[in-house]
């Protein structure tokens, strides 16, 4: 039998994006369920089908038998025509059903880049993209994940936001859900009401913000008595007990992270002022090497991966490692197994262990330094140094390793010209190195690589006032590197600081942003984090005639009476430590991690992971 | 070491997973699977595996062939169960052969059965070019589509009938390195020289192979 389907994917690259199917993917009855779910990636199929959370999610909703979750992604460019050409609305991997009159879809929020294909999916699901406009009759649009706390710019589309860790909130949400529809579906906002008990959800639409003359946030009320002043986010305490699956989909094209993915720990020690994850996540916590090899086996065996990988926003922190790598190394030798260890910090990762888990391939291996010089990397309390980087990338050489990536940022606070050409001398030092080990000691071709993206100020960092580079400084901070990089074995690339102004809009935008980012779909944008698709000046042409001045939200620094867009949000950490941490980095002061000394970030009122360890510094 | 035959297929499910992601695809079923096969040397250890032919996406098939190897003896009865344990739903092993002397050489297969289904408003009259002595239709090869006459490739082709909009096909064509038909060729000589012929869309599903004019035998 021939089918639409059929015929439509003969004619799109890569097909099996679109046909499910896939190990493991989950099969149910959808007439023998209470609630259809989409869980939605607003990205392609190859980007989405490597994310962490969604494998989470999707099984923890699958083991319900009242619940059916299926995935929704965005369709490719050709897909899409191909959809539209043939009145085929945005359909679930798993059934092919229609999304349209699903009970619920939940996209994950990962990068604000992806804001235009949650509009661009929701239209192609033939739903309204307004929650003020949607009856019971269509699905709830919810949103998680780290841009939910602050998901201002696009909190029109959506009926509530769960914010935090969603493993046990998610459950009590369907639980809601699942009562609300048995007695009928009846006034969505009383629906939205109960949601508002659950720890950890915002309605939007119970909040009225009010703006000042000046365009500034005067003020967020909520207008609904069931809605709490400020919405607080949600953690699993006993991370070592946290559901994790314990079977994976497998693909059958090729995605970006295409191996097993162990989480070992969640949250982050170190206190980087730049990086909302390591503020967000927090407080640190750790699975035990145990329950970790438990699940290593069950998902190796279920998969058939010959790959895996220990995840953790900073994996040499984790206290665990070498009772861990110790036991994998025992089952990827004898099953031929790669192991791969992503975020390794420079300056306590072991040589030792570099040798063990890359045996023949001394593949390449990245660095993060951040920064140039000693003063910025301590105003952004990145707290490694030059010794550092410079002992590991010999002990590298000295081991065999000849390509050394290196990672920076540019447009940081307080950046001077000095910091920016600091980038260039490092990379040289980095090369002198190498040069120093006699020549039968060291392996052959020499590559080193230095990278630089352009610094965004996120909410919820100690940098969350800070006014972000323009793109002309951007440019000349680029042009000072590659003039001063002082050999031809150091390559230098550099990220497009266009979409990273257009996501420094967004991370700090307020609700206004809403009109232009539908606007800029109507357009034509999509795919933002795509070179191919981006289009820099049809986003300006968005915001120009729906009156919004970009800069506004990017370049203009803001001061600490302000009230910040995200300020009902309480991700855990206080505002007040955030305001400390600013102010140390404008002296190029650094702070201690979590384990050497608490700083008071908040954090510790959860009671769980780092904070309640037992520790040497004054406060523990 | 024990070299072995493997028939296998797959169906509408899988029909749109490439060759090399059905490479893949096998060597994860193998490490599920828990066989002893035999794995290659080097940075990246992976079964080996000998494919008879590549499967075009978005065919489906009841006979392809492969070899592959296992460092001891097993029962045939086992590698199929097994591996159709671990195989994603849709792929199905039917028949394990265990290869003593070259009883049985996947190079040598050169034809191959189909069944195509094919939209179009009016049937094709198939004898138009079963009684032509050359047909000549644009081919892809590997230096770029060139004119190529396919008649002599063409060994039968059999109408089993037209309903509902779809004109259905069997047809026994050369394949293999030495000269490899497509179907979907063959529909495309139809359209050009059969009046009124307009196919829209053309599935095809790969029913037999065949070495030297017959089928072949996995009990040899």
């Amino acid at each position: 039998m021939i089918t639409l389907k059929d015929k439509i994917l003969s004619g799109v690259m890569k097909p099996t994006r679109y046909t499910g199917g896939e190990l493991n993917a989950v099969i149910k009855d959808p007439s023998a369920v209470d609630i259809r779910f989409g869980f939605c990636f607003p990205d392609v199929y190859e980007i989405a089908m490597s994310h962490l959370g969604m494998k989470i999610i999707y099984h923890t909703l699958n083991e319900r038998e009242d619940t059916y979750c299926e995935r929704v992604f965005a369709p490719w460019d050709d897909m899409e025509k191909e959809m539209r050409a043939h009145d085929m609305p945005l359909f679930a991997l798993e059934s092919g059903d229609a999304v349209t009159h699903f009970d619920i879809l939940g996209f994950t929020l990962q990068y604000e880049l992806s804001y235009s294909n949650i509009v661009n999916m929701l239209d192609l699901a033939r739903i309204p993209l307004l929650a003020e406009e949607r009856g019971e009759e269509y699905p709830l649009v919810y949103g998680g994940g780290p841009c939910a706390y602050n998901a201002e710019p696009i909190s029109d589309m959506f009926d509530f936001f769960m914010l935090g860790e969603g493993e046990d909130q998610v459950h009590e949400v369907m639980d809601v859900i699942k009562e609300w529809k048995r007695n009928g579906k009846r006034s969505k906002r009383e629906l939205l009401e109960k949601l508002c008990g659950i720890g950890g959800i915002y309605v939007p639409s119970f909040y009225d913000v009010e703006y000042n003359d000046d365009g500034t946030v005067k003020s967020v009320t909520p207008n609904n008595p069931n809605a709490p002043k400020t919405v607080k986010k949600r953690i699993m305490r006993d991370f070592d007990k946290t559901y994790a699956p314990d079977s994976i989909i497998v693909p059958f094209g090729e995605v970006v992270h295409d191996r097993v993915m162990l989480e070992v720990m969640r949250g982050c020690m170190r206190g980087c002022r730049f990086c909302q994850a390591g503020y967000i996540y927090r407080p640190l916590r750790e699975r035990s090497p145990k329950t970790l090899m438990g699940l290593a086996e069950n998902l190796l065996s279920c998969s058939g991966y010959d790959e895996i990988s220990l995840s953790s926003l900073s994996t040499s922190d984790f206290s665990g490692l070498p009772e861990l790598t110790n036991e994998l190394l025992k089952i990827t030798e004898e099953k031929k197994i790669g192991l791969s260890l992503p975020s390794l910090r420079i300056d306590n990762f072991s040589l030792e262990l570099m040798e063990k888990v890359q045996k023949v391939r001394k593949s390449g291996i990245t660095f993060a330094p951040e920064a140039g010089t000693q003063r910025l990397r301590d105003v952004i309390n990145k707290n490694i140094t030059e010794e550092n980087i410079l002992t590991s990338t010999r002990m590298l050489f000295k081991g065999g390793w000849t390509n050394v990536k290196l990672y920076f940022m540019i447009g940081l606070p307080t950046e001077t010209e000095e910091d920016v050409k600091g980038i260039a001398a490092l990379a040289g030092s980095v090369l002198n190195e190498y040069f120093e080990i006699p020549k039968e000691e060291r392996a052959k071709n020499i590559n080193i690589t230095v990278s630089t993206s352009s610094f965004v100020p996120k909410p919820f960092t100690a940098f969350q006032w800070f006014p972000m580079n323009s793109r002309e400084q951007l440019i000349e901070k680029q042009r000072l590197i590659k003039e001063n990089i002082p050999s031809r074995r150091i390559r230098y690339t550099y990220h497009d600081n266009k979409t990273s102004y257009l996501e420094g809009v967004f991370a700090r935008g307020d609700r206004r942003l809403c009109k232009a980012i539908i606007r800029a779909v109507e357009l034509g944008c999509k795919f933002d984090g795509w070179g191919e698709f981006f289009k820099f000046d049809t986003w300006m042409q968005a915001f120009e005639e729906t009156g919004i001045d970009p800069d506004f939200y990017a370049a203009r620094e803001r001061s600490y009476d302000e009230v910040l867009p995200w300020d009902h949000i309480d991700a855990g950490i206080t505002k007040q430590f955030l305001m400390n941490e600013n102010e140390k980095a404008k002296q190029a002061c650094t702070t201690p991690h979590c384990r050497e000394k608490c700083s008071n970030c908040g954090a510790a009122r959860f009671g769980a992971g780092v904070c309640t360890e037992k520790r040497g510094g004054a406060n523990g | 070491m024990a070299d072995y035959i493997l028939k296998y297929g797959r169906d509408e499910r899988v029909k749109f997973i490439s060759h090399l992601d059905f490479v893949r695809c096998f060597h994860r079923a193998v490490r599920r699977s828990g066989l002893n096969f035999v794995f290659s040397q080097g940075f990246n250890p992976h079964p080996v595996m000998t494919i008879a032919l590549p499967l075009p996406v978005g065919m489906t098939s009841e006979c392809d062939y492969m070899k592959v190897g296992f460092v001891t003896e097993l029962s045939e009865q086992e590698i199929r169960d097994e591996l159709n344990r671990s195989m994603p739903p849709g792929f199905t092993v039917y028949d394990v052969h265990r290869l003593r002397a070259k009883e049985i050489d996947l190079t040598k297969i050169d034809s191959a059965e189909y069944i195509t289904e094919t939209e179009c408003a009016a049937p094709a009259d198939t004898h138009i070019i079963m009684d032509m002595k050359e047909v000549v239709v644009p081919k892809k090869t590997k230096s770029g589509v060139k004119d190529s006459d396919i008649r002599p490739h063409i060994f039968s082709i059999e109408e089993l009938g037209f309903e509902n909009g779809i004109q259905k096909l069997k047809m026994r064509v050369s394949c293999g390195s030495a000269y490899n038909l497509k179907p979907e060729t063959v529909i495309a000589a139809l359209e050009k020289y059969c009046p009124g012929f307009k196919p829209v869309f053309t599935a095809a599903h790969k029913k037999r192979v065949f070495v030297d004019g017959s089928e072949i035998d996995m009990r040899a």
